[in-house]
């Protein structure tokens, strides 16, 4: 249990940058996730020499040190399940440099997503994988989680940004991973392996990512469908068709009755709405990739076409996808919004059949789910509204989820495509990657021979993932 | 967790909608209490977590809970960007109800306090636009700490500064005279201080450091204040005692601020061009502009003209 030695962690970090107290611990054991688990110490490093010596005493005294950025996982990622050290990282907050000529900048891990691109705004460039939480989501979380957003169609995930880092590994060492160049081909990859490691392998002190020109125009078109499959069928026909787009957006009938009811805002209460976007720095090439993307959902049967360049129309438009996320949570008095199996990629071919095995299972097993995402890049968003009181409501999650995952499963999907595995996706990524688990527990045991990184999370999470660790709601048995 | 019996008997009819919290986190950025910490446990969020924690009874309530539910500046900017329409400001004052009948009553969090020294002039309780002070025979200036919206007006406008916020969050005029001072010293390029109301703008840059090669050569800088109505006379000179070459004081407009502080800084900012007259300095490199909530290109349209004029003055000779 707790035998972390305080007035040592006080030394390194110093008074001001450490929480003992009861309240501050049960804060840090939530993040956005259903789960909540109290750390033993909050502890938040200035610098790189602090997170070195803070891991050098937990790795001798065999601690649990869980790395942090924003707190806003949505799969249990910070919750420390087995207690330990919180490594809380918003101190190490500053974009140390921006280089135009080379193509990139360097930030330390809590530098958050917004204020990274508030700062390279005036070059006239951003930083793309933007995840929906870029306004409290850090980036060293993001690398983390290999978070990405509504524009990794085009501009792709976490993964593809960095360039380089420097990485505190679990024995206090440091090490400089990848380059800052564009490409780099000597040995292993091992900037790639941190991305999306969930701070198990190692603590991520400093980053090296890429960016890209804003581009001058966007254009954003929308079509309407009676059917799901017609608008799945139009997904996979745009991506065939050597368009790119910079957004294609999927948004089923629950979702679009959830905004109407909660916001008024009278969207047509079809069976499936999509919204197309092309970016670019050329008007005339822009409009050819919008309009040929409007003339496939012509074909597949769409209705209501209309596109526009201008910002408040677009921006009127895609407010029913931006107010998606708190009309779901709005959606009735007696339940809430979970997030759990909620981020699933399949091929885009079965993207409809994908929605419409999410309706199902749902309605067999007593609650309600909605369908929407970024489905042009293969992602499907879900949410789960029930009455979180209810135990059988927890049961009839699981189940819907157990049958959603054997589908994703049988169709060659992953499992995740942005939010990462925690705890709560662990049993479905262990029955996907079943013949890679012996490899990830090696390259664990060789990088963390002690396992204090972040325990408990990925290929280690329990199995059960109701009853495994506390959930943050008051459930009725 | 299991639903106990609950002590909270305000609090207890918000325990749906704080289950209903998804805890994005999206109020972090909006937080004054959060940008000045970096503690989630000062954030809205934390606050959330603690009261259904409270609720279900996962924990136990001690002083230093009731002191972050007594902390906060009611600027209302987390419940505006809330993703789950959570009434935060709301589930907080109840949850004071019930901590004023458990006994925390006073110095407490950032509920204006008054100490022994106060005369009893009573312009703090008639200047409250709140209604949170008053006289009681016997007790002196007492303050109720649900009505209580932790403003300051009163802290500024006692004339022994006999009156505090215990825990003031960087808001303090010791604080914003510091971070002037220390701006205006250590940067070569320094010539304005803008001091800017957190209702009315907010930089950009919520909770990042920008690298040196964008900072070294700044003209310059803005501090948030809570309102316009707590800057004294002193932290308005004190820039001009530190060499700057003009200050600019962002307000909300007539109106609207919540506690008519646009009116006493209208009335401080005057008082200092008349000073600047005096000193022969001037006056216009004091100036007041009024901002629309949120409306950040208006201001960086204000500060750039602002700079512009400043920068044809010269420096202060």
């Amino acid at each position: 249990m707790n035998t972390v030695d305080i007035p040592r962690l006080r030394n390194i970090v110093g008074e001001k940058n450490i929480k003992t107290d009861p309240l501050d611990l049960f804060i840090y054991g939530a993040d956005a996730s259903v789960y909540h688990a109290a750390p033993w110490v909050v502890v938040r490093p200035d610098n790189t020499e602090q997170v070195q010596k803070v891991m050098a005493y937990a790795n001798d005294a065999k601690i649990p040190v869980i790395p942090r950025g924003g707190g806003s996982g949505m799969c249990g990622q910070t919750v420390s399940i087995k207690g330990g050290i919180l490594l809380d990282m918003k101190n190490m907050n500053r974009i140390l440099e921006i280089n135009m000529p080379d193509v990139y900048c360097r930030v330390q891990p809590g530098v958050v997503d917004d204020d990274l691109n508030a700062a390279l705004k005036p070059y006239g460039v951003f930083y793309p994988p933007t995840p929906a939480s870029s306004r409290i989501a850090t980036i060293g979380g993001e690398i983390g989680n290999n978070a990405s957003g509504v524009r990794s169609v085009k501009y792709g995930a976490t993964r593809d940004a960095v360039l380089g880092l420097k990485v505190v590994l679990a024995n206090g060492d440091l090490v400089t991973l990848g380059a800052h160049t564009r490409v780099e081909a000597s040995g292993y990859q091992l900037e790639k392996l941190i991305v999306g490691s969930e701070g198990t392998l190692g603590v991520v002190v400093e980053a090296i990512m890429g960016f890209v020109p804003i581009p001058e125009f966007r254009c954003l078109g929308v079509a309407n469908f009676d059917s799901l499959r017609d608008a799945g069928n139009a997904i996979g026909d745009i991506m065939a068709s050597g368009t790119i787009p910079s957004m294609l957006e999927l948004v089923d009938d629950v979702a679009i009755k959830a905004v109407n009811k909660t916001m008024g805002l009278g969207l047509k209460e079809v069976a499936a709405s999509l919204l197309f976007e092309a970016d670019g720095k050329v008007m005339e090439a822009v409009e050819y990739e919008v309009a040929k993307m409007q003339e496939i959902c012509k074909k597949n049967n769409g209705a209501d076409l209309w596109y526009s360049f201008d910002a408040k129309e677009r921006e009127q438009i895609f407010m029913g996808r931006k107010k998606l996320f708190p009309a779901l949570s709005q959606f009735d008095a007696s339940m809430a919004s979970t997030s759990l199996a909620d981020d699933m990629a399949v091929p885009y071919s079965k993207m409809a059949d994908m929605a419409a095995k999410i309706h199902e299972a749902a309605e067999k097993n007593g609650i309600i789910m909605t369908a929407y995402g970024h489905c042009g890049s293969g992602c499907m968003h879900t949410k789960i509204m029930m009455d979180v009181s209810k135990k059988e409501q927890w049961q009839g999650a699981k189940r819907a989820i157990t049958e959603i995952y054997e589908y994703v499963n049988s169709i060659g999907g992953t499992t995740s495509a942005e939010h990462g595995i925690g705890i709560s996706k662990a049993d479905a990524f262990r029955t996907e990657k079943a013949d890679s688990l012996k490899m990830m527990a090696a390259i664990k045991a060789a990088l963390d021979p002690n396992n204090i990184l972040n325990p408990g999370k990925l290929q280690q999470a329990p199995e059960d993932w109701v009853t495994a660790t506390d959930l943050r709601y008051a459930v009725n048995s | 967790m299991q639903t106990t019996e609950t002590k909270f008997k305000n609090l207890e009819k918000w325990e749906g909608m704080l289950a209903k919290c998804i805890r994005c986190g999206y109020c972090y950025e909006h937080c004054p209490m959060f940008k000045f910490t970096r503690w989630e446990s000062d954030a809205p969020r934390g606050k959330n977590i603690l009261a259904h924690g409270l609720l279900t009874g996962s924990i136990e309530l001690t002083r230093e809970i009731a002191e972050k539910s007594f902390s906060c500046f009611f600027c209302k900017r987390c419940e505006a960007a809330c993703s789950s329409g959570v009434q935060i400001t709301d589930i907080m004052l109840d949850m004071r109800r019930d901590l004023v009948e458990l006994g925390y009553k006073k110095d407490i969090g950032t509920i204006s306090t008054t100490d022994r020294s106060c005369a009893r002039c009573l312009q703090c309780v008639r200047a409250c636009p709140h209604d949170a002070r008053e006289y009681i025979d016997l007790e002196g200036i007492v303050v109720d700490p649900v009505k209580c919206k932790s403003c300051g007006i009163c802290v500024e406008i006692c004339p022994i500064e006999a009156i505090s916020i215990p825990l003031p969050f960087g808001t303090d005029t010791e604080n914003m005279d510091q971070k002037a001072a220390e701006f205006l010293n250590s940067t070569e390029s320094a010539k304005v201080i803008c001091f800017a109301c957190n209702w009315s703008y907010h930089p950009d840059i919520q909770n990042s450091k920008m690298p040196e090669s964008e900072t070294h050569d700044k003209e310059y800088e803005i501090l948030v204040n809570l309102c316009g109505g707590r800057l004294d006379k002193n932290l308005l000179l004190t820039p001009f005692l530190n060499q700057a070459w003009g200050v600019l004081v962002g307000v909300c407009p007539d109106g609207e601020c919540t506690h008519d502080g646009n009116i006493a800084a209208l009335k401080r900012v005057t008082k200092m061009k008349e000073t600047l007259e005096t000193l022969d300095i001037n006056p216009d490199r004091i100036h007041l502009v009024q901002i629309p909530r949120g409306d950040k290109q208006l201001f960086q349209a204000e500060i750039d003209t602002f700079m512009e004029k400043i920068n044809q003055l010269g420096p202060i000779r």
